[in-house]
């Protein structure tokens, strides 16, 4: 008999103890909800608003009695965006290159329209492309999709705390590898190819660029931000300006192929550029 | 530079410059400054990147045909505005007027600005920020 209440007693304290470290974890890990995952993160999950710089203007459509009139609304592209966003870092508008490099800028720059590699459909790459159109959030990755002329790239970016690929082939989206630093998902993208270019009035870079990207959430929308560093040719590391990204209802759609036939027109180095 | 005929019309409207939008400016290829009328057959709706083409015949009254090119905005502008090539291409093998900027080489190559079907239907790109959308 005493040895049953020993038992029973013992039960108890295990059954308290189990809920209390339930009690515990339930708090450390909220219930996943509209802004917060099951494993405590915040949510980043959903479709977000086309983020890359269009024509202004609207399209005013006629027919059968009516005029209807509408507007491309650009509230979160880069020339869009507000900027003064909780959560952002300090940024500056341009990147400083270091002294022997400003005049390769400029001259890039001035002849965008003949330079730049994304004007002949080529890949923007990281941050050029800017944030994601959709994003899928699992427990140890993050799954961007995005829409862009030269493609519709993707990119699947772990974050299970596993370091950067030894043997990465360069490319444009970079080898990526993500954390969380609180509410914030950290991006650190490293072994870039080196024709691209980082920004449209002439940021070239090198192969030893690293971008850290960072997305968090403000309200119903997303926060992101890119700070560029390039040893090689900047003097510093640049932290651009942030942007505000909003949800979508629109679903994603394969972009058309690009072919760009204007380059043989083009009688002046005019230009203006898309992200 | 083709000689003017009566099968387009270059009226020196001046429209606003600039606006526009490409990855290049505009006035770095059309003459943002006259505004080009064309009468024609829609023969092809193109819906590609970075601007969407269209292709028109243009008929003279001997007979002879301007094979017209039109680029306009990027197919992403115009899906954004509820546009889709289908808009368009209700049009092909019908007679359409296409309004907008030529080229500065003198080509048979503009910007198209305004295209009005043979019901009297049209699409027309406004220039900055419109009040709000109307009905």
């Amino acid at each position: 008999m005493k040895y049953r209440s020993l038992c029973v007693a013992a039960a108890l304290l295990l059954t308290a103890a189990y809920g209390f470290a339930q009690e515990k974890t339930a708090a450390a890990k909220p219930a996943a909800s509209a802004t917060r995952t099951a494993d405590g993160h915040p949510n980043l999950n959903g479709t977000w608003q086309f983020a890359i710089d269009l024509p202004p203007g609207s399209l005013k459509k006629q027919g059968g009695g009516s005029v209807a009139l509408k507007a491309v609304d650009q509230s979160s592209s880069r020339r869009g965006s507000p900027t003064n966003i909780p959560g952002a870092l300090p940024f500056t508008a341009a990147p400083a290159y270091k002294p022997e490099f400003q005049d390769k800028v400029k001259y890039l720059f001035d002849h965008e329209s003949k330079t730049d590699p994304v004007f002949y459909c080529g890949k923007p790459g990281i941050p050029r492309i800017g944030p994601p159109r959709r994003i899928i959030q699992l427990p140890n990755e993050m799954v961007f999709l995005y829409e862009d002329i030269s493609g519709d790239p993707w990119r699947i970016i772990p974050t299970d705390g596993r370091s950067h690929l030894a043997d990465a082939n360069p490319s444009y989206y970079g080898d990526a590898v993500g954390h969380w630093d609180g509410d914030t998902l950290v991006i650190d993208v490293t072994n870039f190819a080196d024709d691209g270019w980082f920004g449209e009035d002439g940021y070239f870079h090198t192969d030893a660029m690293r971008v850290t990207e960072r997305l968090w959430r403000v309200g119903e929308n997303i926060g992101y931000q890119a700070t560029v560093d390039d040893p090689k040719v900047l003097a510093k590391p640049w932290t651009a300006p942030p942007r505000l990204v909003k949800p979508s209802t629109e679903p994603l759609e394969e972009s058309p192929k690009c072919v760009e036939a204007d380059g043989a027109l083009l009688q002046n180095n005019d230009h203006h550029g898309q992200r | 530079m083709r000689k003017t005929s009566s099968r387009w019309i270059l009226a020196a409207l001046v429209v606003a410059a600039g606006s526009l939008w490409a990855h290049h400016s505009p006035s770095a290829e059309f003459e943002m400054g006259k505004n080009v009328v064309v009468n024609g057959t829609l023969t092809k709706v193109d819906w590609v990147n970075p601007h969407i083409v269209v292709l028109v015949d243009a008929k003279g009254a001997d007979g002879s045909v301007d094979n017209w090119k039109m680029e306009s905005n990027p197919p992403a502008w115009f899906r954004r505005v509820g546009v889709n090539r289908n808009d368009l291409a209700k049009g092909l093998g019908q007679m359409v007027t296409v309004e907008g900027n030529r080229a500065k080489n003198g080509s048979l190559y503009m910007y198209m600005r305004k295209i009005t079907f043979a019901d009297g239907s049209s699409l027309e790109l406004l220039n900055g920020q419109p009040p709000e959308a109307s009905q």
